[in-house]
């Protein structure tokens, strides 16, 4: 056994451990708790039953389940907007320039978003910056209500999640092959038709991977729409966190957090179906 | 003498387990709830480090410890979760040698059905649920019922904070149920009730709702005494209302969660926090009652006469103390909440 293999061992053994106590293993307890039922003084009682999911067919929790889909898929269309014609300045951005502009698309981890989110509070409630600015520019008579409005959490969540649309993006624009687009313009298309037929199928692996890093944590952010939509909404996320702290009911708690996750698999899986069609269109 | 010899063994090393205990103190308490002050005369005077952290409900708290979680040395439960988290072993017996101060506490807020004895709580503060007004926006006087807040006038300036429990016990009482009742068709009732008030509503906050007073978001709300108090410190025109219905009343005690690492240090900040002087600091601060029957002596008395703070015998007039609900019930409030903010 060579050292390079004695390391290998290690370092995947190391993971390997790390995946199972971490990830693995918490997972299978709310798994298993999904399955069982609530009891007066214990949080779970051992008696198996599948309550807990139908109880998740109750028209009330699937509409729960569809206005957090709703906004966050609202939310990865206007990222995804506002993120390409960016992602496209940058990646065509002179050598100088592009380290610059990709380095404020990251400036802001490195604060922590609720710190971020709190912000966004100071800035937008009734008394705060921008009103008094407006107000000050005369632009505006009264205070504008956007703090607590649905304006506020599609702003929050768009503002927090739209780095994770640019990044893949850049990446897909930046390799893009340019001479196919000359091509497309050699052979007479316009402007708009070599957008559409010839750049958005090549980019569309970032297209989906932004897609895919905007959607799937805007389904937990809930606390974004707290903040900022002052609590007004149940979305997955308070449901699940009300049945751990409030309802002391662990295992529709667990039966919701295990629905979550099937759909998001599901969702990972058909990206990576589309990814590898994709790729092999562009290869093609 | 063999039995004697253990017994003295045992005390030495009890004893100097005691002396190892180290200088820390995890306490877990309500947002808001302690001044940072009295935490760091506490350490000034026993060298103790406090470590706080907040919770913005009772079943937040009892979950966690409940769950096994936080390491926590001192908890503060109000008095309709003591009884249920005594009986199911989540709290350490207090050591009343250790607690001489135990002595300045009013009688009557001691020995009560939900601890006997005080074997497992020290009461800690009094608060209400009320009504919480900024008089330069709305006029006090024309609110005197839970039900004022159904004006159209209010609309999108209500806040209501975001724990079920309370909201229920007040729109039951504004329906004229008991703020403890649990019978499902009143629930629903008042489920009916607060969807007629969504439309009003410009938020739903517990952690802090004296901020959104402050910053002029909100013009009338269902908040805890104290937020009043606190807010009216940096806004004047605050002010809290009786509502005639009678308002919610919870008492808070302060508890060692079973498993506690440092018990020698939490008794000694019990004791401490029972001190007059400390007691009425704490009152003096936070805008809720104390329960210190010497530390009234001392209070200042423009706060002994501020009615937000200690309210007359006519403003507690129909007043109701929270008592523990069957998980049942409290899931039903749980789901009729997710309900309401659901329902576009």
């Amino acid at each position: 056994m060579t050292d390079k293999t004695v390391f290998k061992r290690f370092a995947i053994g190391i993971i390997a451990i790390w995946l199972v106590l971490f990830a693995l293993v918490p997972n299978l307890m709310v798994i298993i708790a999904s399955f069982m039922t609530q009891g007066e003084s214990e949080f779970i009682v051992w008696t198996p039953s599948i309550s807990s999911y139908q109880r998740m067919l109750d028209p009330l929790y699937l509409q729960v389940f569809w206005n957090s889909f709703y906004l966050s898929a609202f939310t990865t269309v206007l990222c995804l907007l506002i993120g390409y014609p960016f992602a496209y300045l940058i990646a065509r951005a002179g050598p100088k320039a592009r380290p610059i502009l990709l380095l404020l698309v990251i400036v802001p981890f490195w604060t922590s978003s609720l710190v971020r989110t709190y912000a966004m509070i100071i800035i937008l409630n009734a008394n705060g910056l921008l009103n008094s600015t407006l107000l000050g520019l005369g632009l505006i008579n009264e205070p504008l209500q956007i703090l607590y409005t649905d304006t506020a959490v599609i702003a929050g969540l768009v503002y927090t999640l739209l780095p994770f649309m640019v990044l893949p993006l850049y990446a897909a624009i930046e390799k893009l092959d340019w001479r196919l687009v000359e091509a497309a313009r050699d052979l007479g298309a316009r402007k708009v038709r070599t957008f559409v037929s010839v750049i958005i199928p090549l980019t569309m692996p970032g297209i989906v991977a932004g897609s895919m890093l905007v959607f799937l944590p805007g389904l937990g952010m809930f606390y974004i729409a707290d903040f900022l939509g002052g609590s007004k909404t149940t979305l997955i996320g308070n449901l699940i966190q009300r049945q751990f702290l409030s309802a002391r009911d662990w295992p529709f708690g667990s039966a919701a957090s295990v629905t979550l996750t099937v759909t998001m698999g599901v969702m990972i899986w058909i990206y990576l179906l589309s990814a590898k069609r994709a790729n092999a269109k562009v290869e093609v | 003498m063999k039995k004697l010899l253990i017994a003295v063994a045992l005390a030495g090393v009890l004893g100097s387990a005691n002396a190892a205990e180290e200088k820390v103190l995890n306490l877990y308490n309500w947002t808001e709830y302690m001044p940072k002050e009295v935490l760091k005369a506490f350490t000034k005077e026993t060298g103790i480090k406090v470590k706080e952290s907040n919770y913005a409900s009772t079943e937040e708290m009892y979950a966690k410890l409940k769950a096994g979680g936080g390491g926590y040395d001192l908890v503060v439960p109000s008095t309709y979760f003591v009884q249920r988290m005594a009986r199911e072993g989540l709290l350490e017996p207090l050591d009343h040698t250790k607690l001489p101060n135990l002595k300045n506490v009013d009688p009557k807020f001691l020995d009560q059905p939900f601890d006997p004895g005080n074997q497992h709580s020290v009461p800690y503060l009094l608060s209400s649920v009320g009504i919480t007004v900024d008089s330069a926006k709305v006029d006090p006087k024309t609110i005197t019922s839970w039900l004022d807040l159904w004006k159209p006038e209010y609309k999108g300036n209500v806040l209501l904070m975001d724990v079920a429990r309370e909201t229920f016990a007040v729109v039951q009482k504004a329906l004229g149920y008991s703020a403890n009742d649990t019978d499902p068709a009143h629930i629903e009732a008042a489920f009916n009730k607060m969807k007629e008030l969504l439309p009003s509503v410009k938020l739903f906050n517990a952690e802090s709702p004296k901020v959104s007073f402050i910053q002029g978001e909100v013009s009338v709300g269902i908040t805890w005494n104290g937020e009043a108090f606190m807010g009216q410190q940096e806004k004047k025109s605050l002010t809290f209302v009786y509502p005639k219905e009678g308002v919610i009343l919870a008492m808070d005690t302060m508890a060692i969660p079973k498993g506690a690492k440092h018990p020698d240090n939490a008794h000694k900040f019990l004791n401490f926090v029972m001190r007059p002087e400390i007691a009425a600091k704490i009152s003096e601060s936070l805008g809720y009652g104390t329960l210190n029957a010497e530390a009234i002596k001392l209070l200042p008395k423009e706060l002994a006469s501020n009615r937000i703070v200690y309210p007359t015998a006519d403003d507690l007039k129909n007043a109701e103390l929270l008592e523990d609900i069957p998980t049942e019930t409290q899931g039903l409030y749980e789901k009729y909440w997710s309900e309401l903010k659901t329902a576009k």
